[in-house]
């Protein structure tokens, strides 16, 4: 890992609206309009539904964040960046560690302002307790979409990369059930979503709040999403590197 | 007077799909030398500068940069480099990219010197994409330099520069080699090499094909030809004259390569009938074959 690298990337992040606007302002108006009209006493699987659509909102901005590190790297692999670094002492694997350590780090401001929405405007009581295993456990569902955010690099080009980006966090989003309860939907719904891995960030982080505790299963499934697509990342990678 | 050798190429080939880019090429420089890579494009000379940099593996043969491999050179901060074009990232501000590649090497020049010595401290807050080419291209030489390098490689550095940029460019280099620095730029101006290099290596078609002092290249690269109409013109005679090298004829036009163009010309006015006469330099492509002609022949 390189600090001063990681710095440069944070500066250059925060100077693109698009990521602030889906991974921060997207879930707060979603979670407005389908969380904050819910009655007050509805729930969904054992925990009060506005709850539900808030850790819901918070793992789509923060899996959105965490993709969006793909776009970065798209970009620097386009024009030779890779060539000036690979003539500088970075290792090739200090700057994939890098942009998943940004992933992570983006990942976090769309969870705790989605989380402060929903303690304020949503009034969501929860003991600290709580608030803690649900804000690290949906930092913990980001590792997957951090692996996704490098395949993306890797495969896509600068032009490409928005648009594959965004329509792919949507896809993932919405199918995993991010959006609305795969419950509410048709039986072949539930198992697209098992299909998807925001399916199992949604559930680990939502089993936070239960009476269960976090669902390990779940978590486990979490895990080994982020396992495979961080291989098939790094291979990406290597190949990259190779021809670079 | 030190003997380190900064660079070693030996025997070094390299071949991509039916194109011999790189055709044996061996290469010392020693610490300390200013020498210019001079080639017509295609020569071979980025392929020999990526080999000599770790980015490309030759096919065949050594090199060594300091005494190991190019990345071990690399790692250690021993090179800095500037390629031809690209290798920036275009929405960042020059001053934090300064940055970054300072804090990727172990013992940088503070960034505000290095801005400084490239001529672009008024820059710093500008993004990249809002520069001109030959901004970009400054910044790049700063980015070459942070590192404090022993070797500093530049592969074609004025490419796409006005005339004023490339004159204020070599200046701010002029200053670097005055520190010391061992540097190897490629280039296909002859002037640039003659003005800037103390050594030049030619390349042709993936070969060395003269290495020497730029006054040796240009001593042999000095002569005129004259091209002029003459009805009749007795050729042994004219080949005789002192200073003529070559003569050739296209139908009543004859070409004559000299050594001494103003007394051939005098002879041509008093004793000939030659009219339309034209009167022009070598340029480094004519350069180019005449020195590898000349060494086919003295291998022959």
């Amino acid at each position: 890992m390189n600090r001063n690298y990681l710095i440069f990337d944070i500066r250059r992040t925060l100077r693109n609206r698009r990521v602030l606007i889906f991974s921060i302002l997207m879930p707060l108006v979603l979670f407005a309009i389908f969380g904050m009209t819910l009655p007050k006493d509805a729930s969904e699987g054992g925990i009060s539904a506005i709850a539900y659509v808030m850790v819901s909102m918070a793992m789509f901005g923060s899996m959105s964040a965490a993709m969006s590190s793909g776009g970065v790297i798209a970009a620097e692999r386009d024009g030779g960046w890779n060539r000036t670094l690979r003539l500088t002492p970075l290792k090739p694997q200090a700057y994939v560690v890098n942009k998943v350590i940004l992933s992570l780090l983006l990942a976090i401001p769309p969870l705790l302002v989605v989380f402060a929405f929903g303690m304020i405007f949503g009034h969501v009581h929860l003991n600290l307790g709580q608030w803690m295993t649900v804000a690290l456990v949906s930092w913990l569902g980001a590792l997957p979409f951090a692996a996704i955010g490098l395949v993306i690099g890797y495969i896509a080009k600068p032009d490409s990369v928005q648009p594959i980006t965004g329509l792919s966090t949507m896809l993932i989003a919405a199918f995993g059930g991010l959006w609305l309860p795969v419950d509410q939907m048709p039986s072949i719904m539930k198992h697209i979503a098992q299909l998807t891995p925001a399916y199992w960030t949604g559930l680990t982080s939502r089993s936070a709040l239960t009476q269960g505790g976090v669902d390990m299963q779940a978590l486990l499934v979490v895990l080994g999403w982020t396992v495979v697509l961080g291989f098939i990342g790094l291979r990406r990678f290597r190949a990259d590197t190779a021809r670079a | 007077m030190t003997t380190t050798t900064a660079v070693s190429l030996r025997g070094v080939t390299k071949k991509y799909a039916s194109v011999q880019a790189v055709a044996g090429v061996d290469l010392t420089i020693r610490a300390g030398e200013v020498v210019a890579l001079l080639g017509p494009n295609g020569a071979g000379k980025s392929t020999t500068i990526e080999m000599l940099l770790g980015l490309v593996k030759p096919d065949n043969g050594t090199v060594q940069v300091y005494g190991g491999t190019p990345t071990d050179a690399i790692a250690q901060g021993q090179v800095g480099v500037m390629l031809q074009s690209g290798g920036i990232i275009e929405d960042a501000k020059v001053g934090e990219l300064l940055d970054l590649v300072a804090g990727l090497h172990k013992n940088p020049m503070p960034v505000e010197e290095a801005l400084e010595r490239a001529g672009i401290a008024d820059l710093t807050g500008r993004t990249m994409k809002a520069l001109s080419g030959g901004q970009k291209q400054r910044v790049r030489f700063a980015m070459a330099i942070i590192p404090q390098p022993d070797l500093i490689v530049l592969d074609e550095p004025t490419t796409g520069m006005d005339v004023e940029s490339r004159r204020d460019f070599w200046a701010s280099m002029h200053e670097e080699t005055a520190r010391g620095r061992t540097v190897l730029f490629a280039t296909h101006y002859l002037e640039e090499a003659d003005s800037y290099a103390d050594r030049v290596v030619l390349m042709r078609n993936g070969k060395v094909v003269a290495d020497g002092t730029a006054a040796q290249i240009k001593a042999s690269v000095s002569g005129r030809t004259i091209r002029a109409t003459i009805p009749g013109a007795d050729l042994a005679a004219l080949a005789s004259l002192p200073g003529v090298r070559n003569v050739e004829t296209r139908g009543e036009v004859v070409l004559l390569q000299c050594a001494d163009s103003d007394n051939t010309l005098r002879h041509l006015l008093e004793n000939t009938t030659a009219h339309d006469i034209e009167v022009t330099s070598a340029d480094l492509e004519d350069a180019v074959l005449a020195i590898s002609a000349a060494q086919e022949e003295s291998l022959a």
